[in-house]
């Protein structure tokens, strides 16, 4: 197969194809097509100008726009990640690195046995394909709207666990905390888990 | 696999092997294939390419039927079977022919089939299971399953994980019940701690709940299990299989010379497997060769230590420390001690650099007790026949003197294990007691502690025998020269095999008094002659040189005021070594801070294993070549930093690279074989022990395989599983002392005491046994001896 | 190591022991009789008793806990004095068994596997005793009381409990207790083996109606 088609590309053009590469001169009926061209160019000068004054001024974006990662908690403020590393497995640009660690009984950071230790994702090399995204098998990783990633150091622009977590909501407790009372893994995956309840917040109390 | 090549494994493993091999041919899938008589269906697949899925066969461990994943058509003759068989326990039939799931729509079916069985009480948590990306059911879930499972009820839960040791979790869940790990337990390392329990849907895998999996091979069964129900504790959630880069290693941790892989990830060994050498270690190896690693990351030394004028060690460049130790090497009279764990490279650039850069034969590998018997017997063995692991395997009988080979050279302890279930090996064994690992052997223990020399010449062998020589033999004068004429008169195969990995390779490099590189005798002027001028030297020193005692001696008396030290422990040598190394000028070459720092002038860092490429002689003599694990290390091997140092001294040795020293090594050959004249005649009487009186007792000990040994320091997951530390007495001191199993008792002598909870065993009434180098055990330093001496023992 | 065995069993329990070691060529084959001998000294199996038998024959405590937690015949919790098993099997199920295995636990109050406060009787719900010709059965310490309903099952549990049960449909003249039966599992004769039906006319009716028809037809 290859060799086929290179040495098609190193024969000469045929007659019929050399003309079809030539230059054509239209004549005078040329002008009227040129005429045509900058009537667009015109036309556009009085439609509504999309360019806005950023940074002053700031578009929303699509509503699925591939932006900055975000890790997600359980209603609770348990992590979801349970730092398996099915996204950086998936990654196609090797952007993220994770450490999983184990649960224990007095350190909680999610349901279930495994939670992501380390969670890396570095800016410069991550192409926002979205890959990660569709490899979490908890819905942990997901994909905000925020683009405004630059910096001026390489290093600011691997981000840590703490820079992705999503922030604690109403009713969510800071992790290390134990899980809802009479829940395992498999409650919080179904969702069950409504928000923190006041005993995990006494358990947690002396964590902090 | 050739044909010719499964002949020889046939031979091999057949004791008789003069019947002609009965070949076989059957038909898998319309492929022709001979295999010879009693090949399992599923091996004479594998022969053709064609892979049956399976999870609970292994070749190396018998054949069970238990997870039906191989099922497969089968007729012979014509005649079906009417139904799919199991191909891993059928052995192959004249007039066979076997269609598997590739042309058999029926064999396909009832493996989806069962897999999806499988599949119903495992549970889906692929993401959080350290298995998961290199699991075998993951793996043929998806090319041999169905894809869908029908079933939609609740699986079955277990509490999960759970400790069946310090360093094994067990997860029931995950289990398929393939009975992989307790038929290892029991048919390869003889320790049945694990046990599948209960019955139907709750048959589970379990120990007796006081007994936990202490066993020395517990790791092969985390290695082994097709799905995550076993797995280590120290490597749990570290990491996924894509993470790690795999390098092929040798083990550094002893002298039966295992073939391991190194997994890196980010410059960081975070696992070791068991790779897989026919020859020696199968696909098996040890607790502490898998998981004693952490010494590579832990108290490295980074950068070179000079003691400076207030007699505080501090860090140092490189130019600074070398001329420092290059000065005080030169302008004294210097001696070379190389630890045990050099690579054979390492041992011959601390030889070269003795010879050349200090012009002295006073090098000694020996880091430990010694004598000068052992040091001519080594010179004597290097002139005999290599012994290998294969003639384990086909030995009539096999004596153990002065080896322990479960606590001492574990994979030995397996390949003998393996020929007493297989064909009822004949072992004896020179021992003050029974230990558990010739309990397992089923060897036939002489106990008479004292008597060695005498009861060595007792042993009738014959020319099928193989003696193992234990380096703990070297303790007992005369006892290394009995054995030698044991094996002459007898025409047994005799093998020395030292604790460590490198003292092999560190004998055969000449980094000891009396031999120089190649076995050729220091003595022999035509020997030296052929060393001066492959090195393009001077005339090489001509004494033969001190032996480890000699040299610390030496230290003491201020003969020797500068030292050279490649990976030593002195405690390991005797408890007044320190001194005398205090006294002189010591240069340490070392990956860690040790004890050898207290006394160091100059300690200049270097490479551990994982980093740096080399090869470890075994007790075979079998070179177990390596390359660095870790690429990106700045650390270098001793040989290059010898190299430099001889550079320094301005009397080169020329050794810049591993691989230099390696060819240049090479290129001696064996120059032992017109030299058996030069040895040194050898004999020596066994010095009498006086008998013990009423309270007192012969002392004897051995390391067990997992201890205080600096390797296997910040590992407490495997340090869990090491066997208690108890002294042994017996039956008969027990009562005389009034004491039982677990009670407390006191063994002393002038030098100091050791307390230790005691256990009665199966020992030379005379004697007592404690472990050599273990928490509240360390004889050497305690009672500055280690055996062989009086005691007095009495209740604490 | 050989040790001398240290158990809390008297010396006449274990040379009883011994016997039973000495019976086969492989000592590993003792391990079933062996628990059953336990059985008969304190009720179930035990602890000790797993680490003793382990100790006799050379095996570790997790091999022999193995065949142990197998064989639901070997009890790891005390067992009442009568252990009653009541076939839920297939056709005794349906000809009734379903109905006393309920109405029994009821009447005693216990759970499956549960003991009376009294220790006297304990009930479990068994696999085919291999009586299918007198179902529903139950069972008493291993002795077939056949044909039985509701009520029979209650009488019998109730009998059990005042100390008199009646003899076993077929079977020795009395009905032993637990620990007598494990004895005899554990091949200690008792003498009471010659007594009682072997084969009644149910289990016999079928070979009776062969040998009366005429050559296979």
């Amino acid at each position: 197969m290859n060799n086929e088609s290179n040495s098609n590309e190193l024969e000469p053009l045929n007659r019929a194809e050399r003309e079809s590469h030539e230059v054509i001169d239209n004549g005078p009926s040329g002008f009227a097509s040129q005429l045509k061209g900058f009537w667009v160019t015109f036309r556009t000068m009085f439609k509504k100008v999309n360019t806005v004054q950023y940074p002053e001024v700031k578009e929303a974006t699509a509503p699925r726009f591939h932006g900055r990662h975000q890790l997600n908690r359980h209603p609770d403020g348990l992590e979801k990640c349970i730092g398996c590393e099915l996204c950086a497995w998936a990654c196609p640009a090797d952007a993220i690195y994770v450490e999983g660690a184990d649960n224990s009984e007095g350190e909680r950071f999610s349901p279930g046995e495994r939670y992501g230790k380390v969670y890396q994702i570095n800016y410069l090399r991550c192409v926002f394909c979205g890959l990660c995204i569709e490899a979490c098998p908890t819905r942990a990783l997901t994909m905000t709207n925020e683009y405004e990633l630059a910096d001026d150091q390489r290093q600011k622009l691997i981000f840590e666990k703490e820079d992705l977590l999503a922030p604690l909501r109403a009713g969510m407790l800071l992790p290390p905390h134990p899980m809802y009372p009479d829940a395992d893994d498999q409650t919080y995956y179904r969702g069950e888990v409504p928000g923190a309840s006041p005993l995990q917040e006494n358990i947690a109390e002396p964590n902090k | 696999m050739s044909i010719q090549e499964i002949k020889n494994q046939e031979i091999t493993s057949s004791q008789g092997a003069d019947s002609a091999i009965e070949m076989i041919t059957i038909i898998v899938d319309g492929f022709e294939v001979s295999v010879p008589k009693g090949t399992l269906v599923i091996r004479a697949a594998e022969k053709l390419g064609i892979q049956i899925p399976r999870f609970c066969d292994h070749p190396l461990l018998d054949p069970v039927g238990a997870c039906r994943q191989c099922l497969v058509d089968i007729e012979i003759n014509g005649r079906k079977f009417p139904k799919p068989q199991a191909s891993c326990t059928i052995p192959v039939e004249p007039g066979m022919v076997v269609n598997t799931q590739l042309t058999s729509p029926v064999a396909e079916k009832a493996q989806k089939g069962v897999m999806e069985l499988l599949l119903i009480n495992h549970p889906l948590d692929c993401p959080v299971c350290d298995k998961g990306g290199e699991c075998p059911l993951q793996n043929q879930a998806m090319s041999n399953g169905g894809g869908e499972s029908r079933y939609e009820g609740v699986k079955r839960t277990f509490e999960k994980p759970i400790n069946i040791s310090s360093q094994v979790l067990l997860d029931r869940e995950r289990c398929i019940l393939c009975a992989r790990c307790t038929r290892f337990s029991e048919q390869i390392a003889g320790d049945p701690f694990i046990t599948l329990n209960e019955r139907g849907a709750l048959q589970q895998v379990g120990i007796y709940e006081k007994e936990p999996f202490q066993s020395y091979f517990s790791g092969n069964t985390v290695q082994i299990c097709p799905v995550g129900a076993l797995t280590g504790a120290s490597y749990r959630f570290r990491a996924r299989p894509f993470d790690l880069v795999s390098t092929p290693s040798a083990c550094e941790h002893c002298a039966s010379g295992c073939d391991m892989r190194v997994d890196v990830r980010r410059g960081k060994t975070l696992r070791r497997l068991a790779g897989d050498d026919s020859t020696v270690n199968e696909e098996w190896s040890c607790d502490k060769g898998r998981w004693a690693f952490k010494y590579e990351h832990r108290d490295r030394l980074t950068s070179p230590l000079i003691r400076n004028e207030s007699g505080e060690l501090v860090e140092a460049s490189w130019p600074e420390a070398l001329a420092h130790a290059a000065h005080g090497l030169s302008i004294n009279r210097a001696a070379v001690l190389v630890g045990g764990r050099s690579t054979i490279e390492d041992a011959y650039g601390y030889s070269k650099f003795a010879r050349i850069a200090l012009n002295t034969n006073d090098i000694d590998f020996r880091s430990r007790t010694s004598s000068d018997e052992e040091r001519n017997f080594l010179a004597a063995l290097l002139l005999g026949k290599s012994v290998t692991y294969l003639d384990i395997d086909k030995a009539d009988q096999v004596i153990l003197l002065g080896f322990e080979p479960e606590e001492e050279s574990p994979i030995i302890f397996l390949r003998i294990f393996k020929q007493v279930r297989k064909r009822g090996l004949k072992v004896s064994a020179l021992a003050p007691f029974t230990s558990r690992g010739n309990e397992k052997l089923k060897a036939t223990v002489i106990k008479n502690v004292g008597n060695e020399v005498e009861d060595i010449s007792k042993f009738a062998l014959t020319n099928r025998s193989v003696i193992l020589v234990g380096e703990r033999l070297a303790e007992v004068s005369g006892a290394l020269t009995a054995a030698l004429k044991l094996a002459e008169q007898s025409g047994a195969k005799l093998a020395w095999i030292p604790r460590r990995a490198g003292e092999r390779g560190a004998l055969e490099a000449g980094a000891i008094g009396n031999l120089l590189p190649g076995a050729r005798q220091v003595a022999d002027p035509k020997a030296r002659q052929d060393i001066e001028r492959a090195w393009g030297s001077g005339p090489l020193p001509t004494q033969t040189g001190l032996s480890t005692d000699q040299i610390l001696d030496a230290l003491h008396k201020g003969e020797i005021e500068a030292l050279l030290v490649g990976g030593v422990d002195p405690g390991d040598i005797s408890a007044s070594a320190i001194d005398g190394l205090r006294k002189a000028f010591v240069v340490s070459l070392e990956i860690r801070n040790s004890a050898m720092s207290e006394v160091a002038d100059v300690v200049l860092p270097v490479a551990a294993v994982v980093e740096k490429s080399g090869s470890f002689l075994d007790w075979q003599g079998r070179a177990r070549k390596f390359e660095a694990a870790v690429t990106n290390s700045l650390h270098r091997s001793d040989v290059r930093i010898l190299s430099i140092l001889a550079d320094e001294i301005g009397r080169p040795i020329n050794l810049g690279t591993v691989e230099k020293a390696a060819k240049e090594l090479a290129s001696f050959g064996d120059g032992s074989s017109d030299q058996k004249s030069a040895l040194a005649s050898l004999s020596a009487d066994q010095a009498k022990i006086k008998e013990p009186g009423k309270n007192q007792a012969i002392l004897t000990s051995w390391r067990l395989l997992l201890d205080n040994g600096s390797l296997q320091e910040h590992e407490p997951n495997l340090a869990g599983t090491a066997h208690p530390c108890v002294a042994v007495i017996s039956d008969d001191r027990a009562n005389r002392l009034g004491v039982v199993d677990g009670d407390l008792i006191k063994i002393s002598n002038s030098n100091g005491e050791i307390i230790l909870p005691l256990q009665i065993g199966d020992i030379d009434p005379r004697a007592i046994w404690i472990p050599r180098n273990s928490e509240n055990s360390r004889p050497l330093l305690a009672l500055k001896s280690a055996t062989h001496s009086l005691v007095s023992v009495v209740k604490a | 190591m050989n040790q001398p065995i240290s158990s809390p069993y008297s010396d006449k329990d274990l040379a009883v022991m011994d016997s039973i070691v000495k019976r086969y060529p492989r000592t590993r084959s003792a391990i079933m009789p062996l628990l059953h001998y336990l059985q008969s000294i304190e009720g179930y199996v035990t602890e000790t008793g797993i680490e003793t038998i382990a100790q006799i024959l050379s095996l570790e405590s997790a091999e022999v806990n193995a065949v142990a937690t197998f064989y639901t015949q070997y009890k790891r919790k005390p067992v009442g004095q009568y252990h009653v098993g009541i076939c839920t099997n297939t056709l005794c199920a349906v000809m009734g068994g379903d109905a006393i295995y309920q109405s029994v636990l009821e009447h005693l109050g216990i759970e499956n596997d549960g003991v009376t406060d009294d220790g006297k009787v304990s009930v479990e719900h068994i696999e085919c005793n291999a009586a299918c010709d007198y179902a529903p059965v139950v069972m008493a310490n291993w002795e077939f009381y056949d044909n039985q309903n509701v009520e029979s099952a209650k009488d019998l549990v109730d009998s059990m409990r005042q100390g008199n049960p009646p003899p076993p449909t077929r079977g020795p003249d009395r009905l032993v207790t637990w620990k007598e039966a494990s004895a005899v599992l554990a091949g200690i004769n008792d003498g009471l083996a010659h007594q009682g039906v072997q084969a009644g006319d149910p289990t016999l009716l079928g070979l009776k109606i062969a040998k009366n028809s005429k050559g296979g037809e």
